[in-house]
């Protein structure tokens, strides 16, 4: 009844098919087991079915010697692709998860042609007209035209798939597309396999005797998708490339153990096989350990930025509420200096400057927390455009003017005889580290006073900043630009500042590709700071 | 000469009635609209000459004030100059989009720092 090729030809096909009925029935009844009610799991198991008659119909075909019952199982073997392909379209529907639009006419037209074409290759002699028995056993005799209707249609179903999966991937979440991923990598394997035992072979050496291992490659789909979809945690490509890797030589292995012609042969082949599944099972564990270990490291580094960025929404809503009240205290100050209700007794004068030199302190130290808390999330950014170095000095000066004259300490702006070149810039932040640096110069100056100076420096613009204040000790110099950080002067002379200015005018400088430092001959002997921005 | 008319949407109380006085000491005529719905009605009835909007607001904030506004053909041409201590760059940038002239952080100017930069945009 069956075709007599020799022993071990059969044994080894009979070793894979074996291998792969096992594999593929346990895989879907796994994936069943895991979600009964899913619909993607039903899809899942009928498609392994059709696969499983495809694949041990191929073999049983080209091996049987009646032509009837042959052509009977060839037929019903090609059918079999179509059911395959229809179950496996509906299965995508709902793989990963269900599409989100319905597509009737689509899923009537694969319904349709798919029933159609099965139902004429099975029941007429319009696509397989006849079997011949060549060298590796039975091989169909195709209808010239029906032959083209019958691959053209299963093409098309074939482009409908993909090109329906490649839609609903744009929508998938990072999690989804991972098992797509999956999916498409067992199915470019099955592929692959199949284009070299059908199409690379029979070229290379014109021989199709190996075509059924295209078929083999069928378990690499169904593994790869079965563990996509029952998986919750998917461990990357290279646990399973290991896995298939051990799978392939163990199966190798086995087969050349099943082969054995003496008992010593038996033994020592045996034995390599026992030792390689040992050595496979350790080499497989490693992998999923370091896997493991990544995953955590990753999880970790996601608590840490979801913890920085609720502390810096915290410090944005918390700086927004305390701004309100900084701003009814500056209003109405202003409005009292500006005699919009009415004169001031003389008296009141000074005291009211002061409070608003105060509150505009506060205003600038929740800027400033603000801009750390921004600066340290990464969310600061650079809104460039070409401006006037000068203009922002002097503006900078202007605004501080009455700070100096109330500390009874001097403050110019010696301007450079050739006007300097407009250069890119951020001009809010550029603004921020200019007055930052002057303040921190203004607040730890008792006597003298600060002279700023700007020069062109060719391919930068560097900006100078020198006063006659309480200087800078070695340690300081090192420090002076940390967040919370302040000079043993700071401790010394003032108690309001927190060191947050210096850390955000070195941050903004930095962000704009320039740098900034200071330089002091000790205590006592005043400071300079030095600001450089790249000409740009 | 007609007095500019200003529609200021503020929902604190404190700095709405401050920036109230200035504006009216500076020869606006100024009306409050404390929500961005009661601002709308505002808007509709008064036809104001500038609107200085608040971003947090109760309810629907300043940016949906703004989109409304934009796509309501007879009030889309009245500037609107957002105000706010809410320091968003999202925000900022959303408003500017929907035609906001100028976002200005209310504790950086004074009242009166900001009437000039109201004036500047009704030359």
């Amino acid at each position: 009844m069956l075709l007599g090729f020799n022993d071990n030809y059969n044994l080894i096909h009979y070793t894979f098919l074996f291998i792969i009925n096992v594999g593929a029935l346990g895989l879907s009844f796994w994936v069943y087991l895991a979600g009964r009610q899913k619909i993607e799991n039903r899809f899942f198991l009928l498609l392994t079915i059709f696969l499983l008659f495809w694949i041990d119909g191929g073999y049983l075909f080209s091996i049987l010697k009646d032509f009837t019952q042959a052509l009977f199982l060839g037929r019903l073997i090609l059918g079999m692709v179509c059911l395959f392909l229809i179950s496996l379209y509906f299965f995508l529907k709902y793989f990963p998860i269900k599409d989100k639009k319905e597509q009737k006419t689509i899923d009537t037209i694969i319904l349709l042609s798919g029933f159609i074409i099965f139902f004429v290759t099975i029941f007429t002699n319009f696509v397989v007209r006849n079997v011949e028995l060549t060298q590796w056993g039975n091989n169909p005799i195709y209808h010239p035209i029906g032959r083209i209707i019958f691959y053209g249609t299963i093409i098309i179903i074939a482009i409908l798939i993909l090109f329906k999966l490649f839609l609903k991937y744009s929508y998938l979440t990072k999690n989804e597309k991972i098992k797509v991923q999956y999916f498409l990598i067992g199915l470019s394997i099955f592929i692959v396999i199949n284009l070299f035992f059908n199409v690379a072979l029979p070229l290379w050496r014109g021989t199709i005797q190996y075509w059924q291992f295209g078929n083999y490659s069928a378990i690499f789909l169904i593994g790869f998708t079965a563990y996509a979809i029952v998986k919750r945690e998917l461990f990357g490509i290279k646990v399973i490339l290991t896995e298939v890797l051990v799978g392939v030589i163990a199966i190798l292995l086995l087969v050349q153990v099943l082969v054995s012609e003496s008992l010593l042969e038996y033994l020592w082949k045996g034995g390599l096989f026992v030792l390689f599944l040992i050595f496979g099972y350790f080499l497989i564990q490693s992998v999923i350990r370091e896997i493991k270990r990544r995953a955590e490291l990753q999880k970790l580094y996601e608590q840490v930025n979801r913890l920085s960025k609720t502390k810096s929404e915290f410090i944005s809503i918390a700086s927004h509420q305390l701004r309100t009240p900084l701003t009814a205290i500056k209003g109405y100050i202003s409005m009292m200096l500006e005699k919009t209700y009415g004169k001031l007794p003389p008296k009141m004068k000074k005291p009211l400057e002061n409070i608003y030199i105060s509150n505009e302190r506060l205003i600038k130290l929740v800027n400033d927390l603000l801009n750390v808390s921004r600066i340290e999330a990464g969310r600061m950014k650079l809104k460039l455009e070409k401006a006037s170095i000068e203009e922002i000095i002097s503006s900078v000066i202007e605004e501080l003017e009455n700070e100096a004259k109330n500390k009874k300490i001097y403050l110019k702006f010696s301007k450079p005889l050739k006007k300097l070149p407009k250069i890119s810039i951020d001009k809010d932040k550029f603004r921020q580290v200019v007055m930052n640096v002057i303040d921190n110069a203004i607040r730890y100056t008792e006597k003298g006073g600060i002279t700023v100076k700007a020069k062109d420096l060719k391919s930068k613009i560097q900006i100078i900043i020198s006063d006659t204040g309480a200087g800078l000790t070695k340690d300081e110099l090192s420090k002076m630009f940390e967040s919370f950080s302040r000079g043993t002067a700071g401790t010394q002379l003032y108690t309001e500042g927190v060191g947050l200015g210096l850390y955000v005018a070195k941050k903004f400088t930095e962000m704009h590709r320039g740098k900034i430092w200071a330089e002091s001959e000790g205590k006592g002997k005043g400071s300079t700071f030095y600001i450089e921005l790249p000409i740009k | 000469m007609k007095k500019k008319k200003i529609l200021i949407v503020e929902d604190e109380k404190i700095l709405a009635d401050m920036y109230r006085d200035k504006f009216t000491q500076a020869g606006f005529e100024v009306i409050l609209a404390d929500s961005a719905e009661e601002g709308l009605k505002v808007t509709k009835k008064e036809m104001p000459d500038l609107i200085l909007l608040d971003i947090l607001l109760p309810r629907e904030n300043g940016i949906g004030f703004l989109k409304r506004l934009k796509k309501d053909p007879k009030l889309s041409s009245i500037p609107v100059v957002a105000f706010s201590n809410y320091d968003d760059p999202e925000t900022k940038k959303e408003a500017y989009e929907l035609g906001a002239k100028d976002y200005l952080i209310k504790t950086s100017y004074t009242p009166k720092e900001i009437i000039e930069k109201v004036k500047s945009y009704l030359r």
